[in-house]
C-alpha cells in the first residue's frame, strides 16, 4: 500500500515519516523556553487546527507559539492562548 | 638578672615540676570517664601555694606567651581546684592582675570564691584592685557607661579612637574581639559624624549573628537603623535625614549596593571582620575587590581590619591610601588555658586510651580514658571517644563532611547519657527540623536527644538554633563540619577530632587547625578548653602530626596567584579558547584572572595598582603584556565590568558577541518572571549560554535542568521543604531510587551554591550584559528596570511582602512560613507589621512550628523581651 501524503497548509509531505522528520528538526532548532518564528508559527497554526481536540487546545485563540519541556524532561511545542494560558501540543497527533 | 630571665627560671626550673603536676590536676577535672594519673591527690596540701601565686604574679607582668600561660594555669589550678578559701581568693587576684575580669566573675558564678573578694583584700591590695579595675575598663562616651575590658581591647578601642585612619586588629578566638568592636562601633557612629557604617562579615550566618547582637546592643536607640540587607531606602534616609545606618553585609551584598547606588555610595566606616578571609579562594578576591571599590569611592573612608590569630596584621594596612594613617594592635596572649590532648589506644585494650597533654616537646601524661563500647571503624572511635571524655557537654565533633557529621551525631546519641529529652526549646528546634526540612531528616531526633549535627548548607534558623542551643548547654554533643572555621562565632568546651580536613580532602594547615582549636574555651563560661586529638601518630590522619600552635598568615589570594606568574600569564591568554570547556585550571585563575583584567582596563598598566609594590617589575610586565592581548578585544563599558567582580570581561564581552550574532527573535535572549509558564526553559536555556560564553558555572551539563529547577523554585519562594518534596515525587514518579539524606543534602547544597551563589553572580552578569545589547539594538522597550535578578536570587524571593518580610529581620524560611498565610504580594514593611499585629494572636492555630512564630515575634516586637540571645565571643 502506497504511503499516504499529509497535507500541512501549503506544505505537502509524502509520507508521514517525511512530516515527522520535518517537526522534529523544527522544534530542535530552538533552545528551550524560545518563541518560535513567524514563519514557523504560521505552519504551526495550521497544523494545530488539525489536532483532534482542536477546538480546546486553542480555546479562546492562538497567540504564539512556544518549545518548551514537558514534565521536565521531553521537549514539546506549546501553544499560548491569547488569555495568558498555554497548553502543549504533540504534532504528531495532528496526522 | 633580668626579668626574663627571671621568668624563664620560674617556668623552665624551679617551679616546672610542680605547674605539671598542677596542670594535671586540673586537667583531668575536665575530662570524664579518666582514671586519672593523680586520682587521689590532694591539692590542698601537696602545693606551696604562696610560693605558686608568688611566682604566678610575677610571671603575670611578662609579655611572653608562655610566661603569661603559666600565670594562668596556676591562677586557673588556685581557683577551680578543692584549695582553701584564702588560696582561691589569691587565685583570683591573681586572674585581676592578668586583665582576666571575666574568669573571676564566672569563679563568683560558680562559687569558687565568696562575692564581695575586694572586701577580703587588704588596704594596698584593694588600692592596687581599683587602679587596676579604673585601667581595666573603657567609657562609653554615648552613654557614660564603662564596661570592662583586658589589654588588648583597651588597646583595641584606644586605637579605633585614635586618629589613625586604617586599623587592623588581631587577637585569639577568645579574646572578645567582636564584641568590642560592636560596642565601639555604636559609641562611635553615636558620637562622631559618621552617617553610614558598613560591616562585613565572611558568611551569611555571621552576618545575621552580627546584625541580631547589633540590634540587641541598640534595642531603644531608634537614630541607628541596622540592616542585613542592600536596600537603597534605608541608605537615602540616613544621608538625607538625621538617622544613621549600619549595614551588615557579606562582600557580594555590598556590591549589590553598590551596583544600585553607583558612584554616588559614601561610606564614613567600614569594618572588615574575619579579614583574614582575603585570602579565600574564589571570595578572597571579591572581598579585596569589594574594599577597593569603596575605598576609590571613599578615600577618607576609616576601615578597621578584625582576625583571629594572625602573623601579620599589618599587612591589611598596605593598601591604604597614601597619607592615611595606619595602626595595628597584634596580641597573642591567652584569655583561656587550651589543653591539646593526645588520644592513643592502649596496646591490646580497645576500650582504653590514654590520654596525655602536650606540653612544650614531652607530652605529660593524664590518665587513661575508658569507652563503654568497641570503637570498630573510624566514625566509632571519634564518636565513642567524644561521648566517653566530653561526658559534662559543650563537646564539639570535628568530622570531614556533613555525611560524617550525620552518622557520628547519630551513634553519639545512643550512648548513655543521651535520654530523651522533655526540654521544650529542643522540642521545637526538632518540629523545626520536621516542618521546615523534611518529616524524616535525621536532626529531629538527634536533637531530641540533646545531640546534633551542624554544616554550611543548613537552613540559617535551623542553624542558628543549635549553635543557642548548644551555647545554652542543651545541645551537650555538636557533630560539625568545616564551616565551623569558615566564619561562625561559636565556642565549646572540648573539641574532639581526628585526621582533620579543610573542605574536600585538603589536609588542614597549622593555623586553620589553631583557628579550631581556638574555639575551645569559652572566655567567661570556661576556665579551660580542651582539643582532644586522636590517633595522633597516625600519619594518614595527621601527615604532619598534631600541628604545632601557629597563627595565621594573611595573605591576600591575588598575590598568591600573581606569584604562579608564568601559569597565569597562559590562563590569561588561553582565556577566549573555542570552547570554555577546555579551559583548564578555572579554579585557580578564572577569579584573580578577571580582578586583575579589570584592573588593568581601568589603569592601563598593573604597575599602578595598589598590590604592585609587592611584586616585582618582571612578574607585572609579564601580565601586563598578556593583558594587552585580551584587553584590545573588549569594548564592554567599566560600568558594568566593575559590577561583576570575578566574572571575566572576555567572558562578558564573548556573550555579547553571542547576542549580537543571534538570529531568532530578540525576545528569546529574555529570562521570563519566575511564575511565567516557560520561566524553567528560559533558565535552562540562559544557563547553558552562561556555560557557553561567561564560565562554566552550571556542571555537570547534564545537571542544568535540576539547576534551573531549583533556581526558580527558589525565586518562586518556595520553602526548603517544598523543594525538598518536589525532588522526591519527582524521583518517585520516574521510578528512581534515592537515598533521603543524601537527597537532602544535595538540595541544600544546591540552593546555597547554585541558587544563592552562583546564579546570582553569573545571572546578573548576563542580565547587564543583555541590556548593553537590547540598548545597542535599540530595543530598551524590553529592558525590566524593576526586577533586580540579583537580589531576587540573594534572598530567594519573587513578592514585595516576602522581601519586606525579611527587611523586617525574618530568616528566610520564616518569612515563606509566612507568606504562605499572607494573601497580599505587595506588603511593604508596615503593612506586614500590621498583618502579624493582626494575626499574631492566631497563630497557634496555623501550624507553625514554634520557632518561627517566636522569630516573627521578636522582629516585631511583640515578643517577651526577656527570652534574649546570649552573645558569644
Amino acid at each position: 500500500m502506497p504511503a499516504k501524503p499529509v497535507e500541512i497548509g501549503s506544505l505537502s509531505f509524502a509520507r508521514k515519516g517525511d512530516a515527522n522528520d520535518f517537526f522534529r528538526d523544527m522544534l530542535y532548532k530552538y533552545e528551550l523556553g524560545d518563541k518560535v518564528t513567524s514563519k514557523d508559527a504560521e505552519i504551526l497554526t495550521h497544523l494545530m487546527h488539525m489536532h483532534p481536540e482542536a477546538t480546546e487546545k486553542i480555546g479562546p485563540g492562538i497567540e504564539s507559539f512556544s518549545v518548551r519541556t514537558a514534565d521536565y524532561g521531553t521537549r514539546c511545542f506549546w501553544v499560548n492562548r491569547v488569555d495568558g494560558t498555554t497548553e502543549k501540543f504533540s504534532f504528531r497527533a495532528c496526522y | 638578672m633580668k626579668d626574663t630571665e627571671l621568668f624563664d627560671w620560674l617556668t623552665g626550673e624551679a617551679l616546672r615540676d610542680d605547674i605539671i603536676r598542677l596542670t594535671q590536676i586540673t586537667v583531668a577535672t575536665e575530662i570524664t570517664n579518666l582514671d586519672a594519673i593523680h586520682e587521689s591527690a590532694d591539692p590542698k596540701n601537696s602545693f606551696d601555694w604562696q610560693q605558686l601565686l608568688l611566682a604566678g604574679s610575677l610571671l603575670a607582668r611578662s609579655t611572653e606567651r608562655t610566661h603569661q600561660e603559666a600565670a594562668l594555669r596556676i591562677a586557673t589550678a588556685a581557683v577551680t581546684l578543692e584549695t582553701s578559701p584564702e588560696v582561691r581568693d589569691a587565685g583570683a587576684v591573681l586572674l585581676e592582675k592578668l586583665s582576666n575580669r571575666r574568669s573571676v566573675e564566672l569563679a563568683i558564678r560558680r562559687n569558687r570564691i565568696a562575692p564581695d573578694l575586694e572586701g577580703r583584700l587588704g588596704v594596698s591590695m584593694r588600692l592596687e584592685a581599683n587602679r587596676r579595675r579604673f585601667e581595666d575598663s573603657i567609657l562609653l562616651e554615648s552613654s557614660g557607661k564603662w564596661i570592662g575590658v583586658n589589654d588588648f581591647q583597651r588597646e583595641l578601642w584606644a586605637g579605633a579612637s585614635s586618629g589613625a585612619g586604617w586599623l587592623s586588629a588581631s587577637a585569639p578566638t577568645a579574646s572578645g574581639k567582636t564584641y568590642l568592636v560592636l560596642q565601639w562601633l555604636l559609641d562611635h557612629v553615636r558620637t562622631s559624624k559618621t552617617k553610614i557604617a558598613v560591616y562585613l562579615a565572611p558568611t551569611r550566618a555571621l552576618v545575621s549573628e552580627i546584625e541580631l547582637s547589633l540590634k540587641e546592643l541598640c534595642q531603644s536607640d531608634t537614630g541607628i537603623e541596622i540592616t542585613s540587607l542592600p536596600l537603597t531606602e534605608v541608605y537615602f534616609s540616613s544621608t538625607t535625614g538625621d538617622k544613621k545606618a549600619v549595614f551588615v553585609f557579606t562582600q557580594e551584598r555590598l556590591h549589590l549596593l553598590v551596583n544600585l547606588l553607583g558612584e554616588d555610595f559614601s561610606v564614613d566606616l567600614l569594618i572588615v571582620d574575619e579579614a583574614h578571609k582575603i585570602g579565600d579562594n574564589q571570595r578572597g578576591v571579591i572581598l579585596q575587590d569589594a574594599i577597593e571599590r569603596v575605598s576609590r569611592q571613599n578615600p577618607m573612608m576609616k576601615v578597621v581590619f578584625v582576625s583571629p590569630s594572625t602573623q601579620n596584621p599589618g599587612e591589611l594596612l598596605e593598601d591604604a591610601p597614601n597619607d592615611m594613617p595606619k595602626t595595628s594592635v597584634n596580641t597573642d596572649m591567652p584569655t583561656v588555658l587550651q589543653n591539646v590532648i593526645l588520644a592513643e589506644q592502649v596496646p591490646r585494650k580497645p576500650k582504653e586510651w590514654s590520654l596525655d597533654l602536650v606540653w612544650g616537646d614531652s607530652p605529660i601524661p593524664l590518665g587513661t580514658l575508658k569507652l563503654s563500647n568497641k570503637p570498630a571503624g573510624l566514625k566509632k572511635r571519634l564518636a565513642f571517644i567524644a561521648a566517653a571524655a566530653g561526658g559534662r557537654g559543650g563537646t564539639l565533633v570535628y568530622c570531614n563532611g556533613a555525611a560524617e557529621a550525620e552518622d557520628v551525631a547519630l551513634l553519639i546519641s545512643q550512648l548513655e547519657g543521651s535520654e530523651k529529652t522533655d526540654d521544650q526549646e529542643l522540642l521545637d528546634l526538632a518540629d523545626l527540623a520536621r516542618k521546615g526540612v523534611h518529616r524524616n531528616y535525621q536532626l529531629a531526633p538527634l536533637v531530641e536527644r540533646g545531640v546534633a549535627f551542624h554544616y554550611g548548607n543548613m537552613p540559617s534558623l535551623i542553624r542558628t538554633e543549635i549553635e543557642r542551643l548548644f551555647r545554652d548547654g542543651k545541645i551537650r554533643f555538636l557533630a560539625c563540619t568545616s564551616t565551623l572555621i569558615e566564619g561562625v562565632n561559636l565556642s565549646c568546651r572540648t573539641i574532639v577530632v581526628r585526621g582533620p580536613r579543610k573542605g574536600r580532602g585538603n589536609p588542614m594547615e597549622p593555623h586553620d587547625f589553631w583557628n579550631l582549636a581556638g574555639r575551645a574555651g569559652r572566655w567567661g563560661n570556661e576556665f579551660q578548653g580542651n582539643i582532644i586529638c586522636i590517633d595522633p601518630k597516625d600519619e594518614k590522619a595527621w601527615p604532619v602530626g598534631v600541628p604545632k600552635r601557629s597563627r595565621y598568615p594573611i595573605k591576600r589570594e591575588t598575590d598568591v596567584v600573581i606569584s604562579s606568574t608564568d601559569e597565569l600569564a597562559a590562563y590569561l591568554e588561553n582565556r577566549n579558547i573555542d570552547s570554555l570547556a577546555d579551559l583548564a585550571q578555572g579554579e585557580e585563575f578564572e577569579q584573580v584572572g578577571a580582578y586583575l583584567l579589570n584592573t588593568y582596563i581601568r589603569l592601563g598598566t598593573l604597575s599602578d595598582a595598589a598590590f604592585a609594590k609587592r611584586h616585582s617589575p618582571d612578574t607585572l610586565r609579564k601580565l601586563d603584556r598578556s593583558l594587552e592581548g585580551i584587553s584590545a578585544l573588549i569594548n564592554i563599558t567599566q560600568d558594568v565590568l566593575v559590577r561583576h567582580p570575578g566574572v571575566s570581561a572576555v567572558g562578558l564581552q564573548r556573550l555579547l558577541e553571542a547576542f549580537r550574532k543571534y538570529e531568532g527573535n530578540i525576545e528569546n535572549l529574555l529570562l521570563a518572571p519566575s511564575e511565567s509558564v516557560d520561566a524553567y526553559d528560559r533558565y535552562v536555556t540562559v544557563m547553558r549560554r552562561i556555560n557557553a560564553n561567561l564560565y562554566p558555572v552550571f556542571l555537570p551539563d547534564s545537571l542544568i535542568p535540576l539547576h534551573a529547577l531549583v533556581v526558580v523554585e527558589w525565586l518562586k519562594g518556595l520553602s526548603l521543604a517544598a523543594i525538598i518534596r518536589k525532588r522526591i515525587e519527582y524521583q518517585q514518579r520516574n521510578n528512581r531510587s534515592f537515598k533521603l539524606p543524601v537527597l537532602i543534602r544535595e538540595t541544600m547544597s544546591m540552593v546555597e551554591e547554585t541558587a544563592r551563589f552562583k546564579a546570582p553572580k553569573y545571572i546578573s552578569a548576563y542580565m547587564d550584559v543583555l541590556r548593553l545589547f537590547l540598548t545597542e539594538a535599540e530595543r530598551e522597550d524590553l529592558i525590566d528596570e524593576d526586577f533586580d535578578i540579583g537580589i531576587a536570587l540573594e534572598f530567594g524571593v519573587s513578592s514585595i511582602t516576602l522581601l519586606s518580610l525579611m527587611e523586617l529581620g525574618l530568616s528566610r524560611m520564616s518569612a515563606v512560613a509566612l507568606y504562605e498565610k499572607i494573601a497580599r504580594d505587595d506588603l511593604d514593611k508596615e503593612g506586614c507589621l500590621a498583618w502579624i499585629n493582626e494575626h499574631g494572636p492566631n497563630f497557634a492555630g496555623m501550624d507553625l512550628p514554634n520557632l518561627i512564630v517566636r522569630e516573627t515575634l521578636q522582629v516585631s516586637g511583640l515578643d517577651d523581651p526577656e527570652a534574649g540571645h546570649e552573645f558569644s565571643e
